[in-house]
């Protein structure tokens, strides 16, 4: 399905949703070996569980590319949301927050940051799905990049594709779980930067994993999910 | 702006040197430009040969070995663990990489850009200081500087919150007077007292008209040689005065002043334009001087030494100079230097100790008081590098007697090493666990016997033969007649003229322990593979050291230079081909006997066994780059001595 048939005309498209849009059109040839892909691992604290009520309290990311954390293009972003000050707040500790942003402010920023890349996250579609909700008010459904879920890949790698979630113990797949087994440090975990981070360190050790296993470009990667 | 990614990078390197030594800002600045870079075990970060990359690296987590390959095949130079930074030519030289890194345990690497750092590198010295002293790993393959290592370490410590005061840091802390008190020969004494009691000062220096030192009177000499004497104060101040006088020169340094001062029990040091007594005087150091300046000082404890035989002080008194030495070790005072004061004191110690052991048998052993003797100390002590109490190692060589006096004799040296045994014990020292002591009848012998020793180590080099030779080669005469002492050597370079092929064993028995790669986590690396928690730094680097040293002193036929360091830099004057690497051995050397009894201090032991866990990231790297020296002296030794040929 493609992003078009969403498209709802009552929006004026605005320039950097056009610039957006227009740099995801290039397609990313299969064949494209996967130290050649652009990455952006991504990871977001909310106010609650439900993309319909709640909001994004932070977003926080971080660039793979050459199959290097970049660390220079580390980002963590703060919009202002409906309803901040909610229970995950006290729970994530985000009372005081620094430097918050507006809804528009943070698109605005976010737009241009992801531009083309393959989005990486830990759950990603829950990620995706608060995301796109923050974007229907700008004329956009749907982030049109494609994506993947450190977690589907976690389980495709270790399980095989084949693999029915449905009788793996979800709890060994945790973000928390795949750490301790990958030996990533979680020293300070429920930032959404600090998650994004970690993310990334257990999305380039799968990446090893999946070498291994001759998943060696695009094609290959995005396949079966 | 920062955020919680780059604070955890942040966290991450400020645990290390050199990103230790960098103030937030910087630290900022380097943590949002690495990149992170993830390698499965196999796996190669770098090739030797290939152009220096943009950026150097510093390991986050697993291991890495830096491997140099060449026609003898591969050679792990250096293992680099968590925080080891690597890579750093790039940095440096812009070279292309001299070892290739392998990833033995897969690893989490920083990259750091070299754009980001040049800029601190220039504006901070202590980062400048520590990439140039050769502490990032792979960077003893460029054979490096290592009185840099030792200056960096000292450098790099005082951030570490060290405000002690540092009174060798700035000589010129140390006051003397550039105004000299001084008269003309034919002054009358009376006179003379009356002009140094206007200046109030206790010593006054007779000169020639042209402003040259004839002599020198002090406040003792006025009591001893004027009023006990009896002489009248209107003779001439030439006729009691102190003359020739001993002089050097200001620019000298402090320490070699100092040690001057303390190997001539002077208390007034003179001082002139070019340091004879030809030449104007130019100043005064007297130990009033030095000792405002120090506490504990050497001549306080050598003076304190002097004047008492009672063995209770004397331990009290050694027990300070051992503060005094842990104050001087960690300040980096010069190793010749303390070698040098702890060597005096611990001389002092044996001949009060032989004073007090020769009193005790003066009255039942009348006929032995003319009988020339002197006493021998042996290993550390011998090389005049025994900084702590380490094992005693002695011995008594005597004249040879007539026959009838013989038993005599040995009975009454043997008491007499006994005597100075048991004091040297009392005084802290520990016994030599193989019973080379002074107290050992078999190491208490006339000089022919002596001879026969050292003619049938050298003739029969069993290695048991050689063992005693490490030990018993190194003798010096602390005590008593030194002709003697000079005697024996004499015959023992002939014995070894006599038998070149002696070296060849001697080289092989200083081949016998490799030093270790270096450290990584909790385990000493050795090239064979093996790990042990505990590094025996006495027997895995000094020890080679010091065979190396004196196997070479053997062979130019050096006499007279005990010191380990110093062996290094005579044999760097000689073989002028091969002078920076005797250079660094001798800075290598020193470096490990600061560590070793730094070591020792901090844990009351003899600090032979260092628990590499004990380490900070710096001295490993320092200990591991006086490894480097040890290898290469070995390599030369194997080839000119042809061990591999001798082997067979």
């Amino acid at each position: 399905m493609s992003w078009w048939e969403f498209w709802k005309p009552k929006h004026e498209r605005l320039e950097f949703i056009r610039d957006f849009l227009a740099a995801n059109e290039q397609t990313i040839p299969g064949i494209r070996s996967i130290d050649q892909l652009n990455f952006t691992v991504l990871d977001t604290e909310t106010t609650g569980l439900d993309p319909s009520r709640d909001s994004i309290l932070s977003f926080g990311a971080v660039k793979v590319s050459e199959l290097k954390i970049q660390i220079p293009t580390a980002v963590e972003w703060y919009p202002l949301s409906e309803n901040t000050g909610g229970k995950t707040a006290q729970i994530h500790g985000l009372v005081d927050i620094p430097d918050q942003i507006s809804k528009e402010e943070f698109v605005r920023r976010l737009l241009p940051y992801l531009g083309n890349s393959i989005l990486v996250g830990h759950h990603l579609g829950f990620d995706l799905e608060m995301i796109n909700r923050q974007l229907s008010d700008f004329g956009l459904d749907q982030l049109p990049n494609a994506g993947v879920d450190t977690l589907s890949l976690a389980i495709r790698l270790e399980h095989g594709p084949q693999a029915d979630q449905n009788r793996i113990k979800m709890g060994t797949y945790s973000l928390d779980a795949l750490c301790e087994r990958y030996g990533i440090d979680t020293d300070d975990r429920h930032t959404a930067a600090g998650d994004a981070f970690l993310t990334a360190q257990l999305f380039l050790k799968l990446l090893k994993v999946a070498e291994r296993k001759g998943i060696i470009n695009y094609r290959d990667l995005i396949k079966n999910w | 702006m920062s955020n919680v990614i780059v604070n955890r990078v942040a966290e991450f390197l400020k645990r290390f040197p050199p990103f230790s030594f960098l103030g937030d800002g910087d630290l900022t600045r380097v943590a949002q430009s690495v990149a992170v870079q993830y390698l499965e075990q196999g796996e190669i970060l770098f090739q030797q040969g290939e152009a220096a990359r943009p950026h150097f690296f510093i390991l986050k987590e697993g291991i890495i070995h830096l491997v140099e390959t060449s026609q003898k095949g591969e050679e792990i130079r250096e293992v680099c663990d968590e925080g080891d930074v690597f890579g750093v030519l790039a940095l440096l030289g812009k070279r292309p990489y001299l070892l290739t890194s392998k990833v033995i345990e897969n690893s989490l690497i920083y990259a750091i850009p070299v754009a980001v750092f040049e800029k601190i590198l220039e504006e901070n010295s202590r980062v400048a200081l520590f990439f140039a002293a050769g502490f990032a790993a792979g960077q003893v393959v460029v054979r490096q500087d290592l009185s840099q290592g030792q200056k960096a370490r000292s450098e790099l410590k005082k951030a570490s919150g060290d405000h002690s005061l540092l009174i060798f840091s700035d000589q010129s802390a140390v006051n003397f007077s550039e105004k000299v008190l001084n008269c003309p020969p034919e002054t009358s004494i009376q006179s003379a007292a009356k002009l140094m009691a206007e200046a109030q000062v206790s010593s006054i220096v007779i000169c020639d008209s042209q402003d040259f030192p004839l002599g020198i009177l002090t406040d003792k000499d006025l009591r001893s040689r004027v009023l006990a004497s009896e002489i009248s104060p209107k003779n001439p101040v030439s006729q009691v005065m102190t003359s020739p006088v001993i002089t050097r020169k200001k620019q000298d340094g402090f320490s070699n002043l100092y040690l001057t001062m303390i190997r001539h029990r002077l208390h007034h040091l003179v001082l002139t334009g070019d340091g004879t007594d030809k030449s104007p005087v130019c100043g005064i150091i007297s130990d009033h001087d030095v000792f405002l300046s120090m506490g504990n000082s050497p001549a306080v404890l050598i003076h304190g030494l002097m004047n008492t035989q009672e063995v209770g002080e004397m331990r009290k008194i050694r027990d300070r100079a051992e503060q005094m030495l842990c104050y001087y070790l960690e300040n980096e005072v010069s190793m010749e230097f303390v070698a040098s004061v702890m060597t005096e004191i611990n001389d002092v110690i044996i001949r009060q100790a032989l004073e007090i052991a020769k009193t005790e048998l003066k009255a039942e052993y009348p006929e032995m008081n003319s009988t020339r003797f002197c006493f021998l100390s042996m290993g550390s002590e011998g090389r005049e590098e025994q900084l702590l109490r380490t094992d005693l190692d002695n011995a008594i060589l005597y004249e040879d007697v007539a026959e009838g006096l013989q038993s005599k004799a040995a009975e009454y040296f043997l008491k007499l090493g006994e005597g100075v045994v048991e004091v040297l014990l009392a005084c802290g020292f520990d016994p030599c666990p193989g019973k080379i002591m002074a107290s050992n009848p078999e190491w208490i012998q006339p000089l022919s016997v002596w001879k026969n020793y050292f003619s049938d180590w050298i003739l029969h080099p069993s290695p048991e033969a050689l063992m005693k030779v490490s030990i018993f080669f190194d003798f010096r005469s602390v005590a008593g007649s030194n002709a003697l002492a000079a005697e024996l050597s004499d015959h023992i370079y002939q014995e070894i003229g006599k038998k070149q092929i002696f070296l060849n064993f001697l080289a092989q028995n200083a081949m016998k322990n490799p030093p270790p790669l270096g450290f990584f986590r909790d385990f000493v690396v050795e090239k064979s593979g093996e790990n042990r928690d505990q590094f025996d730094i006495k027997l895995r680097a000094m020890l080679p050291l010091t065979d190396l040293a004196r196997l070479l002193v053997l062979s130019h036929q050096i006499v007279g230079i005990n010191n380990t360091f110093q062996r290094f830099e005579k044999l760097a004057e000689l073989e002028s081909s091969n002078s920076e690497l005797y250079s660094q051995a001798g800075k290598a050397y020193e470096i490990l006997m600061r560590m070793r009894a730094l070591e020792g201090l901090q844990n009351k032991n003899n600090g032979r066994y260092i628990n590499p866990k004990s380490l900070g990231k710096l001295q490993r790297q320092l200990l591991k780059n006086a490894f480097a020296p040890i290898s290469e002296l070995q390599e030369i030794v194997n080839i000119r001595f042809q061990l591999d040929y001798f082997r067979r």
